[in-house]
């Protein structure tokens, strides 16, 4: 990997300093990074993807590792909860089970005990163009994405256009299922946005980013609400490899039920299948009022993918994404919440 | 390859010959010639009689392993060493215009570059023409593996981009760009008539065409490929490196390093796998003795892991056609079959079709067909799993068709009995007997067979040395590349000399030592055991020489059992026997003795698999392989060959496969995020099984066979479970589910 700086603040203050006052940069590439668990930033440093002038260590700030709340309060998770005290936290487990599912379905056990919540929701795309140094694609700051008309089986069937990229955070889809926001930190102070227009799809935001978070700028801290729907959540991934794997399509879901068992509000998004989290609000207000029987999941599920433009290899996303829909549709209908 | 009639031993008489045992007179150790009763030289004996052997033995170099005490190239370090770093070619097909080092070179730290466009370096004044993305370039050495990596990318190069073409249909095409100057293919085999084939085909009852494609796979050896080369000038080197092969490194670096062959010294004490891709220094041993001898200093280029995934060879891929023709009865009768081999700038490999299956009439073409992509290596079973997956899919295509049981239809096409009895066994383990008739159920069995060679030959010279206080070590310079050389080898020089494992030390992975062949075509244990029980056999006999007079005994007499030496109704502990030697001990060689090996292997995996009808998800339920394995040297080693080959097997029909852009000429997955393996989750109850009904009394490598047939025995599995069958590795759930969905709009319509 490239040289770089490496800055140890101590505070929130101090590190967005750090950020702002690194080496004037031509490329975003090259703009100083705040690292924390380091699990997705080390890797596209070693591929010189990202090339920063300086990192900004943020393990050394206090008070950003410490997960607060309960279910009748609601969660409030720092940027440095590592995944695996997610995935085991009681209270999660309890009653936002979606999320700690979410958090289990990342990786490896050894990654989960570095990974943190906010390097999460920043990971830079898995798509293998964007990966190959070799390959100057549009979100480097070329002038194609060779995905769109190349080995495209990974990549976006919804929300895609001009690039093609996935995101590739399992918790995003959950948090946003769950109502989440995300506490922003920088030079001008804080500012707190619904996690769902915290990322960006690459024909509105820049190109070279997946949300909005500025390069001066830092998660702090992601908010879940108390809700009537987080007790009966779930996350549903599919890995081409079990063992560890990004997901081919994954489903957040969660579902709040009246006395009659018809759905009162349901939370539908989708990962793995579009440049953003993608939630489906027309299968969710078609559930609304309903009952969880096989021909409703059927056709909320058909009516999640209706706008899906698959590309010349990954058609298959569209009923494995459907599948994944009803089962976890069912399965929330199932649980004791 | 067929089953070789177990060796005939020579029968024990009453000739006599001469052996040379020390001898102390006065003081002085001498070697003396004496006459002893020539016993026929070593034998194994019965398989059920061993102490040691034909045990579960755990791993000598286990501990170490574990605990990361051993020692592999990547741990080695040596004062002022520096870090090498290799500078790949972006391009898949160029020519090499010009190459700047000169900010290079200004970078702090930077201590050697050298360069492929240097004819001192390559060898060759011509230009400098790379044909794949990943061919080398340039080295660079430096006091960091940052510092060098910045380096090479510090270097300039400016390129003629030449066209390039990196798939098989592309290359053969009439247009396509010339790789080699003489083209893009070359036959390799024609076999048959195919005019006459064809007309036997028109009188077959039933008739299929189909073809099948395997992709390119990647040995993935843990340890990348590399070397330390401890040289700072002078008169000799040391070459610590991950081989298959100790001493095929020595010639290769002593002619980069301007050294006579004898003063390079090779280590390899500890190896992170090879599977067929590690022999030789390789381009990138080569480049590391070149920045040592410039720079002066010990030079440690270990290659990264996307160096491993572009230019340390793959596993060829393979593209297969056929028509074939069976009759009613199942009688496989004629085959037409066009086999290319996919080894990119390499010839690639493929066992000739009907690989192990009997066909009254065959015609079949093997081809080369190059591409824009480094040179197929040997990969565990060269050419044997691609060419299972096909004929095995295609027996399977054709015993579906007659509607006959996948496994009565392979007895009627396989002569050999073996075969028979391990089909009959497996199929009991796997309980065939539940299989779906029907498919389309979700769950499925499916089967398939294999063979391999695995023999040995002369080529190891072994020492056993017993000390005076009663240490024994064994010494060859063969490598263990993670097989069990070093337990086998300690267990056969234990065993006959009646001590325990511990009582016996093996020194391995050293030029200095024996002679001992590469580590191919599994031919490790068949050369190496024999010459290690000889060695053991000679030290023995000398032994009971000495011994023999202090127990008032015959030497042909004397037993060696229990840590004992027992005759003439007295017994010495070992300890007190050996004080009986001279002060040097005992020194025997051995070498290779034919009856000692054998050759010729048969297999057979069945697998039982699960797949979501709805996600097009392949789980593993099962899965059996039957092995015979002539003397098996130690069970647990060839019970973990086994697990290890059907690991690989089921990674290989579900997962792996090199992804290319056709575009760019470039690998799309040289990662292991992207090139999937598979891992504890992949996993099924795995049940391997040693065939002892094979009572062959001679040593035989089994490390290939294991990875013949589980890949085809998933792929039929998967048929039988959703009645859709994928013709092209790896079977991922895309196809699964474009399969599915095809099976749905044929019955609708």
């Amino acid at each position: 990997m490239k040289r770089f700086e490496w800055a140890n603040p101590t505070s929130v203050a101090e590190a967005i300093d750090l950020l702002r006052s690194a080496p004037p940069f031509e490329d975003p590439d090259e703009a100083a990074r705040p690292i924390a668990g380091g699990q997705d930033l080390l890797t596209t440093m070693k591929e010189y993807i990202q090339r920063p002038s300086r990192l900004v260590n943020l393990k050394n700030i206090r008070g950003l590792n410490r997960i607060e709340g309960d279910g009748r309060k609601g969660l409030r998770i720092g940027a440095l909860v590592t995944l695996s005290q997610i995935e085991e936290h009681p209270e999660i487990k309890r009653h936002f089970p979606g999320l700690a599912e979410a958090a289990h379905s990342i990786a490896s056990p050894q990654i989960r005990n570095l990974g943190t919540v906010g390097g999460n929701l920043c990971q830079r795309p898995r798509c293998w163009y964007y990966r190959l140094e070799e390959a100057v694609c549009l979100k480097k700051g070329g002038t194609q994405c060779f995905a769109a008309s190349g080995e495209n089986k990974y990549n976006a069937i919804l929300g895609g256009g001009p690039s093609y990229i996935v995101h590739p955070s399992d918790l995003a889809p959950m948090l946003v299922a769950l109502g989440a926001s995300v506490t922003i930190a920088g030079p001008d102070g804080n500012r707190t946005v619904p996690l769902e227009k915290f990322f960006t799809l690459p024909s509105e935001g820049s190109i070279r980013r997946e949300n909005i978070l500025r390069h001066d700028e830092i998660i702090t801290e992601i908010e879940v609400p108390a809700s009537r729907f987080a007790a009966r959540s779930t996350y549903l991934k599919f890995k081409e490899r079990a063992s560890f794997d990004f997901a081919l399509a994954s489903v957040a879901a969660a579902l709040e039920l009246s006395e009659d068992r018809t759905v009162r509000q349901a939370r539908l998004v989708l990962g793995g299948v579009a440049p953003t989290p993608w939630r489906v609000p027309k299968a969710e207000s078609f559930l609304t009022g309903k009952p969880i029987t096989a021909e409703n999941v059927a056709e909320a599920a058909k009516i999640a993918l209706e706008g899906a433009r698959p590309l010349a290899h990954n058609a298959y996303k569209i009923p494995l994404t459907q599948a994944l829909i009803r089962r976890a549709l069912h399965r929330l209908a199932e649980m004791n919440a | 390859m067929t089953q070789q009639m177990p060796q005939q031993q020579t029968p024990p008489t009453k000739r006599k010959k001469r052996i040379r045992v020390p001898r102390v007179e006065n003081g002085i150790e001498t070697m003396v010639e004496i006459e002893v009763d020539d016993e026929g030289g070593p034998s194994w004996g019965p398989n059920g009689a061993h102490k040691l052997l034909n045990h579960r033995l755990t791993r000598v170099d286990g501990p170490a392993k574990v605990t990361g005490a051993a020692l592999y190239t990547y741990d080695r370090r040596a004062p002022g060493m520096l870090y090498g770093r290799i500078l790949r070619s972006p391009y898949a097909h160029a020519r090499v215009v010009r190459i700047d080092t000169s900010e290079a070179q200004r970078i702090p730290g930077v201590r050697a570059i050298v360069s492929l466009t240097d004819p001192e370096v390559s060898g060759s004044t011509r230009e400098r023409i790379v044909r794949f993305v990943g061919d080398p370039i340039a080295a660079v050495a430096a006091i960091t593996p940052e510092i060098a990596e910045d380096a090479i990318r510090a270097i300039k190069v400016e390129y003629d981009v030449l066209p390039h073409v990196v798939r098989a249909e592309d290359a053969l095409a009439e247009d396509a760009p010339k790789i080699f100057p003489e083209g893009n293919f070359a036959e390799k085999e024609r076999r048959g008539d195919p005019n006459a084939v064809e007309a036997e085909l028109a009188k077959c009852d039933v008739v299929i065409e189909a073809e099948y494609r395997t992709p390119i796979h990647h040995h993935a050896c843990l340890e990348t490929h590399g070397h330390m080369v401890d040289y700072r000038g002078g008169e000799s080197a040391i070459i610590y490196a991950s081989t298959q092969g100790t001493f095929t490194i020595p010639d290769d670096a002593a002619k980069e390093l301007g050294l006579p062959s004898s003063a390079v010294t090779a280590i390899v004490e500890h190896m992170g796998g090879g599977f067929g891709s590690k022999f030789g220094i390789g381009i990138e041993g080569k480049l590391a003795c070149q920045l040592a001898k410039r720079a002066k200093a010990p030079v440690k280029l270990m290659l990264t892991r996307k160096d491993e995934f572009l230019m340390a060879g793959n596993g060829p891929g393979s593209w297969q056609k056929f028509k074939a023709g069976v009759n009613r009865d199942g009688t496989l009768v004629a085959l037409r079959a066009t086999q290319y081999q996919l080894g990119g700038l390499g010839d690639g490999s493929l066992a000739g079709q009907p690989y192990i299956y009997r066909a009254q009439h065959v015609y079949r073409e093997r081809i080369a067909v190059y591409t824009n992509e480094d040179a197929s290596r040997a990969m565990r079973a060269p050419g044997h799993p691609q060419a299972s997956f096909a004929i095995e899919s295609l027996m399977d295509e054709l015993a579906y068709k007659l509607g006959m049981d996948p496994v009565e239809f392979r007895k009627k096409n396989l002569r050999d009995p073996v075969y028979h009895r391990q089909l009959d066994r497996g199929a009991r383990e796997i309980g065939w007997e539940r299989r779906p008739k029907q498919p389309g159920t979700g769950r499925g069995m499916g089967c398939a067979v294999g063979t391999w060679g695995g023999g040995g030959a002369p080529q190891c010279k072994v020492t056993v040395q017993i000390a005076r206080d009663g240490a024994v070590t064994v010494a060859v310079g063969t490598q263990d590349i993670g097989t069990g050389t070093r337990t086998f080898t300690r267990a056969i020089v234990a065993e006959e000399l009646g001590l325990e494992m511990k009582d016996v030390t093996e020194k391995i992975g050293d030029s200095r030592l024996g002679a001992a062949n590469a580590s191919g075509g599994s031919t490790t244990a068949a050369s190496l055991a024999p010459a290690v029980k000889d060695a053991a056999y000679n030290a023995r006999m000398q032994m009971a020489q000495t011994v023999a007079p202090l127990l008032g005994a015959k030497p042909e007499e004397l037993q060696f059992a229990d840590g004992k030496v027992i005759g003439g109704g007295k017994s010495l502990t070992w300890r007190q026997a050996c004080a009986a030697l001279p002060p040097a001990g005992i020194t025997a060689q051995g070498e290779w003795k034919a009856n000692l090996a054998a050759s010729g292997v048969h297999g057979v995996c069945f697998a039982e698999v699960e797949v979501d009808m709805e996600t097009g998800h392949v789980r593993p339920i099962k899965m059996v392989h039957v092995q015979d394995v002539g003397l098996p040297l130690n069970r647990l080693a060839i019970e973990s060959q086994l697990i290890g080959g059907m690991i690989q097997s089921l990674s290989m029909a579900l997962l792996e496969g090199r992804v290319m852009d056709s575009r760019l000429g470039a690998q799309l997955n040289p990662t292991f995020n992207d090139y999937k393996i598979a891992g504890t989750f992949e996993m099924p109850e795995m049940i391997p099984i040693i065939d002892d009904e094979d009572t062959r009394e001679a040593v035989i490598g089994v490390g290939e066979p294991a990875h013949i047939p589980g890949g085809s025995a998933i792929a039929n599995a998967v048929f039988n479970a959703c009645g859709v069958r994928v013709r092209e590795l790896p079977i991922t759930p895309d196809k699964i589910l474009r399969g599915l969905a095809e099976l749905r709009e044929r019955r609708a319509s």
